[in-house]
């Protein structure tokens, strides 16, 4: 996740006289002397903050909420981490509330999450070397699981149930959260629970994954002085800037592609070719490419936003999606396409696999470690995401209509493991073999594996199979 | 001091793979800054393993543990100091 190159750099030619590679569609504003300098004076932060509020709304965000929380961070530096707990906490309780979205009961089981994580966080880092100290994450696992088992166990009718439910939605929608909080509360200058708050799907917007990760890592990047603060707020508006161009070419492609060629998407030809009506394989071909590079700008649009907003408060984030066209591996596509998801599994499986079991076997370890990581905390992760189907389905049966997505994650597995594994060969001479080629392979394998990355659940995996055979023209 | 040269060695190496020759001070970002990856972070503890006899799964990792030369460089330290500690605790027994 290089940041020395800008997000719209040509890489193709270069000639003596014209340079393309040096080529920015948005240039590099943070390297110029005088627009730092500038966007540190009074004018130059509100000029900022006016151009970031205007693209905010232009790309459909809560434009006014979020530029008002960014303009108290902006003037207001040193108390900026107890200032993003305060905008967190605003965007968690009262605009739900104000714009009456949210149920008044929703909000007071998020206070009951929250109550929990800091009992787990203040427990964690008052008894580091207890049983629960060295493992504080199996047990807030486990505790996810316990409860979720006692809602499955309970009677269909009984009245504690919605509150069980309700519960485990909201404490599943922060668990990642606490748990990067967890892991923070073994260093030794960790950040109180208040600041760690901050971080809990914050002001500037998160999935489930958190975006950046957790408060040790805001502490890492956020600007120290008002020279890096500028910096990173630029870096920022060009991060919206470029996370706007994407969203008219991903409007673009929408109209062109399905609108006007009428190219289906990918669950469409799914569902015709499961329904033994399938289109011609090109056709599946092309819904399968359209699937995945819609599903790329989408992901490439929505991060970059995030990000943007979370550098415009000052802290310099890397950015979620970064050149993943251009990787050259399986390995390098995972760690450019997804970055906090990735960071995620490697923060809570690889690495606490990695440097407990199989030391002395490279391979195996690697093997081993990746398999914990892209495939149990993959598969893990996106179980925990719905339980919503645990409720409606029961757990057994849930598990059974997750069968697709469990594939899918140990072929993801494999495939890292071997990328992993391969020894460095010296870099074919050539565009054509040592950058274009292998970059195809790569997005030729990702497309191949989306057959199976969906984690719809209307379909069988040996529906699935059918639509993969389908593409090669074999009809089962 | 020696083994903070090696580690600037080690890490040189990395970003010279990377293509990236932009210079590497020891207070230098390595990951947080995006100059190096995952991919590296493993590289480097294996090296730290291998080299120094650090063992993470007994003190605990983060990626932040290996953000700059400084940072590696003081693990190695502490590891280093709790091996010349651990004798003298068994003979203190």
């Amino acid at each position: 996740m290089a940041e020395g190159s800008s997000t719209a750099t040509g890489t193709l030619l270069t000639t003596s006289g014209w340079n393309l590679a040096s080529f920015r569609l948005i240039p590099r504003i943070e390297t110029y002397p005088k627009v730092v300098a500038f966007a540190q004076t009074l004018a130059g932060k509100l000029i900022l903050l006016a151009l970031f509020g205007a693209g905010l709304y232009v790309g459909g965000q809560a434009a006014v909420p979020l530029t008002v929380c960014l303009a108290v961070m902006t003037f207001v530096p040193l108390t900026r981490r107890l200032l993003l707990t305060l905008c967190t906490l605003a965007f968690a309780f009262l605009l739900p509330w104000f714009y009456g979205r949210v149920p008044l009961s929703l909000l007071v089981t998020t206070v009951q999450v929250l109550v929990l994580a800091g009992i787990l966080f203040w427990s964690a880092a008052q008894w580091p070397h207890s049983f629960y100290g060295r493992r504080p994450l199996l047990f807030l696992f486990s505790l996810f699981w316990l409860i979720l088992l006692w809602a499955v166990l309970l009677p269909p009718g009984a009245t504690a149930s919605p509150l069980f439910w309700r519960f485990i939605f909201i404490f599943g929608n922060y668990i990642w959260f606490i748990g990067f909080s967890l892991l923070d509360a073994k260093a030794t200058a960790h950040d109180d629970f208040g600041r760690q708050v901050g971080a809990y799907l914050p002001f500037w917007g998160s999935s489930n994954t958190p975006f950046p990760k957790g408060s040790a890592y805001l502490r890492q990047i956020e600007a120290q002085n008002a020279e890096q603060l500028a910096i990173t707020q630029l870096k920022g508006l060009k991060l919206l800037a470029w996370s706007l161009l994407l969203l008219l070419a991903f409007r673009f492609m929408t109209f062109a592609v399905h609108g006007y060629l009428q190219v289906p998407t990918f669950p469409e030809a799914l569902r015709l070719s499961a329904n033994r009506m399938p289109l011609p394989w090109y056709t599946c071909w092309q819904a399968l490419l359209y699937s995945f590079f819609t599903g790329l700008l989408s992901l490439s649009i929505i991060g970059h936003r995030f990000i943007a907003c979370c550098r415009m408060a000052g802290f310099n984030a890397l950015r979620n999606t970064y050149r993943p066209l251009s990787s050259v591996t399986v390995a390098q596509f995972f760690n450019r396409y997804y970055f906090y998801f990735k960071e995620l599994l490697l923060d809570f499986f690889f690495y606490p696999t990695f440097l407990r079991y199989f030391k002395k076997h490279k391979n195996l370890r690697m093997a081993f470690a990746i398999f914990a990581a892209a495939g149990f905390g993959n598969a893990l992760y996106h179980f925990m995401l719905s339980p919503d189907f645990i409720r409606k389905l029961g757990f057994w049966k849930a598990l059974v209509t997750f069968q697709v997505y469990l594939f899918y994650c140990v072929l993801l597995s494999i495939g890292l493991t071997i990328s992993n594994l391969r020894k460095k060969r010296p870099k074919p001479a050539g565009f054509l073999r040592s950058g274009l080629w292998p970059s195809i392979s790569v997005v030729l394998f990702y497309c191949l594996l989306d057959v199976f990355g969906s984690t719809e659940r209307n379909y069988p995996l040996v529906e699935h199979f059918r639509f993969f055979a389908h593409l090669f023209s074999i009809n089962l | 001091m020696d083994h903070k040269i090696a580690i600037r060695q080690f890490v040189r190496e990395l970003l010279d793979n990377k293509g990236d020759d932009k210079p590497l001070n020891d207070d230098s970002h390595l990951l947080t800054s995006g100059r190096l990856d995952s991919v590296d972070a493993v590289q480097i503890v294996v090296m730290l393993e291998e080299k120094f006899a650090v063992d993470f799964a007994q003190i605990g990792f983060d990626q932040t543990m290996i953000d700059s030369i400084d940072a590696i460089d003081s693990i190695v330290r502490s590891a280093q100091a709790e091996e010349t500690a651990e004798p003298l605790l068994k003979h203190g027994k």
